[in-house]
C-alpha cells in the first residue's frame, strides 16, 4: 500500500510539469491560430471589401449547438477573511455539542483568518524599492489553503516599469522546502561540469541558498527558511549573480522568519 | 473478556475526556494570542486543536470499525490514531489477527485527494480491470480491488481502496479470497465514517 501510494505521488509529481507544458503549448497553438486567422480576414476584407467579422458573428449566432462566449458578469465580490474570533467561538460551540466536523470546519476558517491577516503583514513589512525596482502592490498576493499551514502563499512583484522584473514569493510548504532540503543534502546534485554552471549553493545572511539560471526564465534564489518555509526571488533580465544576492540582501530573512513563527 | 471490553471503554472515555480539554485549552490559547497580536502562536495553537480533534473522531471511527474480520480478532490493543496538519493527514489504523490484514483510513490530505483522482484514472493504474485488478462496489461506493499474489498454501491476499473525497479506506486482507474481503469490506459502515471524518 504505502509503495503504491509513494508511486502514485511520483507519477503525480511528474506529471504536474507536463500537463503545464502542455497547458502552455495549447495555449501558444491558439494564439498562433488567432494570429493567422485575423491576418487572412484582413486579406480577404480587402479583397472582397466585406467585413469577415460580421459573416462570423451571424454563422456564430446561427449555430445554435456551439457553446457562447461568456460577455457579462462582474465576477466575485471580494469578500473578507474569515472572522476570526467568531470562527473560534464557533469551535468551541460545536465542539461542545460535539459536531466535530462542524468545530474542525470553524478551526479552519480561524486558521485561513489568521494566515490571510499574517501575510498581509508580512506584505507591508517588505521594502517598497529594491535597488531601484518598485512594488507594483496591485499585484500582491496572500493565498491560503484550508489544510493549515502548509500551502500559505505570500507573493510581491517588483519592477521598473520596462523589463526588468522581480517576483518574491514567501511561502509555506513542508513538501516542497523538504525537497530542496534534501537538494542540500546531495552533494552530487551541485557539481559543476567546469564549463557553465546553472546552480549552485549560495548563503543569504547566514541561511543556505541556491541559486539557478536558465536563459529563458533568468535567475531564481531559493532559501528554505525554519523548519517548513521558503522565499523565492525570480529575477528576470538581471545582469549578474552579484546584483541578484544584493536585490535578495534588502529584505531581511530574520524578519520573515519572526513573523511567520520560524526559528 | 467482559473485563478487558470494560478496561477498553474507560481507557476510551478517559482519552476522550483528555482531548476534550486539551481542545478547550488550545482554542483559549489561540484566542487570547491572537487578541494580544500574536498571530503565530494563534496559528499554532489552532493547529494543535485541529489535532485534538482529528484524535477524538479516530477514536470514534475504530469505536465503529468491526471488531471481527472472517474469523479474526481485532487486536485493539494496537489501534492507533495519528493526527497532523498538513499533507499527511490524520490516519486510524487497527490491525487484525497477527498475519498482517488490517483497516487504515486517512482523513483530511489533499495529498490523499489527489491520490483519489488518480484512482479513479485508468491511465495511471486506477478504477481498471486487468489480471490482478478490478473495480467492485462496496456498500454502494466505488472501490479498487487489487490481487496481490498467492501465498505458498495457497490462499491469496488483496488490497482494497475506497477513496473518499479527502479520505481514503485502505483494507489490507491476507489469506483470504475475494468473496470473504468483499463480505468484510461491507460490513464496513462507511457512511457513517465518511460523516465523521468529513
Amino acid at each position: 500500500m504505502k509503495h503504491f501510494i509513494f508511486v502514485l505521488f511520483l507519477g503525480c509529481l511528474f506529471c504536474i510539469p507536463v500537463s503545464t507544458n502542455a497547458q502552455f503549448l495549447k495555449k501558444l497553438k491558439e494564439k498562433a491560430n488567432n494570429a493567422l486567422e485575423q491576418a487572412v480576414d484582413k486579406k480577404v476584407e480587402d479583397k472582397t471589401g466585406v467585413s469577415t467579422s460580421e459573416s462570423s458573428s451571424s454563422n456564430s449566432s446561427g449555430n445554435s449547438s456551439s457553446r457562447p462566449s461568456n460577455t457579462k458578469g462582474a465576477g466575485l465580490k471580494n469578500t473578507e477573511p474569515p472572522d476570526v474570533v467568531a470562527s473560534i467561538a464557533d469551535a468551541g460551540k460545536s465542539f461542545d455539542s460535539k459536531n466535530y466536523s462542524d468545530a474542525r470546519y470553524a478551526v479552519q476558517q480561524a486558521l485561513v483568518g489568521i494566515e490571510l491577516q499574517l501575510g498581509r503583514q508580512l506584505l507591508r513589512s517588505l521594502p517598497q524599492t529594491v535597488n531601484g525596482l518598485k512594488a507594483d502592490t496591485s499585484q500582491d498576493k496572500v493565498m491560503s489553503t484550508q489544510w493549515g499551514w502548509n500551502n500559505l502563499t505570500i507573493q510581491r512583484i517588483y519592477n521598473d516599469g520596462k523589463d526588468k522584473q522581480m517576483t518574491l514569493t514567501i511561502g509555506n510548504n513542508l513538501l516542497y522546502s523538504g525537497l530542496v532540503n534534501a537538494y542540500f543534502n546531495n552533494a552530487y546534485a551541485v557539481q559543476t561540469n567546469d564549463k557553465e554552471q546553472n546552480a549552485k549553493q549560495v548563503k543569504v545572511q547566514g541561511n543556505k541558498a541556491l541559486i539557478t539560471f536558465d536563459a529563458d526564465k533568468g535567475y531564481s534564489l531559493i532559501v528554505p527558511v525554519g523548519q517548513s518555509s521558503m522565499v523565492v526571488w525570480e529575477d528576470v533580465n538581471f545582469a549578474t549573480e552579484d546584483e541578484v544576492m544584493a536585490a535578495a540582501n534588502q529584505f531581511s530573512i530574520d524578519d520573515i522568519k519572526k513573523l511567520l513563527g520560524e526559528k | 473478556m467482559k473485563k478487558y471490553s470494560v478496561i477498553l471503554i474507560i481507557i476510551f472515555f478517559f482519552a476522550n475526556a483528555l482531548h476534550a480539554q486539551e481542545f478547550g485549552k488550545d482554542i483559549s490559547a489561540a484566542k487570547a494570542s491572537y487578541t494580544s497580536g500574536n498571530l503565530a502562536d494563534a496559528h499554532f495553537s489552532l493547529e494543535q486543536a485541529i489535532q485534538e480533534l482529528d484524535m477524538i473522531v479516530g477514536k470514534q471511527v475504530l469505536d465503529i470499525l468491526p471488531k471481527d474480520f472472517n474469523g479474526l480478532a481485532a487486536d485493539e490493543k494496537n489501534d492507533q490514531v495519528a493526527a497532523n496538519v498538513g499533507f499527511v493527514g490524520a490516519t486510524v489504523h487497527r490491525q487484525y489477527g497477527d498475519k498482517g490484514s488490517e483497516v487504515e483510513i486517512i482523513s483530511n490530505s489533499p495529498m490523499i485527494a489527489t491520490l483519489n483522482s488518480l484512482l479513479n484514472m485508468p491511465v495511471f493504474g486506477g478504477m481498471m480491470r486487468d489480471a490482478n485488478t478490478k473495480v467492485v462496489k462496496v456498500n454502494g461506493y466505488k472501490a479498487r480491488l487489487e490481487k496481490n499474489g498467492d501465498n505458498t498454501d495457497g490462499t491469496t491476499n488483496y488490497t482494497l481502496q475506497i477513496p473518499l473525497k479527502s479520505a481514503l479506506i485502505s483494507v489490507t486482507a491476507k489469506g483470504m479470497d475475494e468473496n470473504k474481503v468483499l463480505s468484510f469490506a461491507n460490513s464496513i459502515p462507511i457512511e457513517q465514517i465518511s460523516k465523521l471524518i468529513e
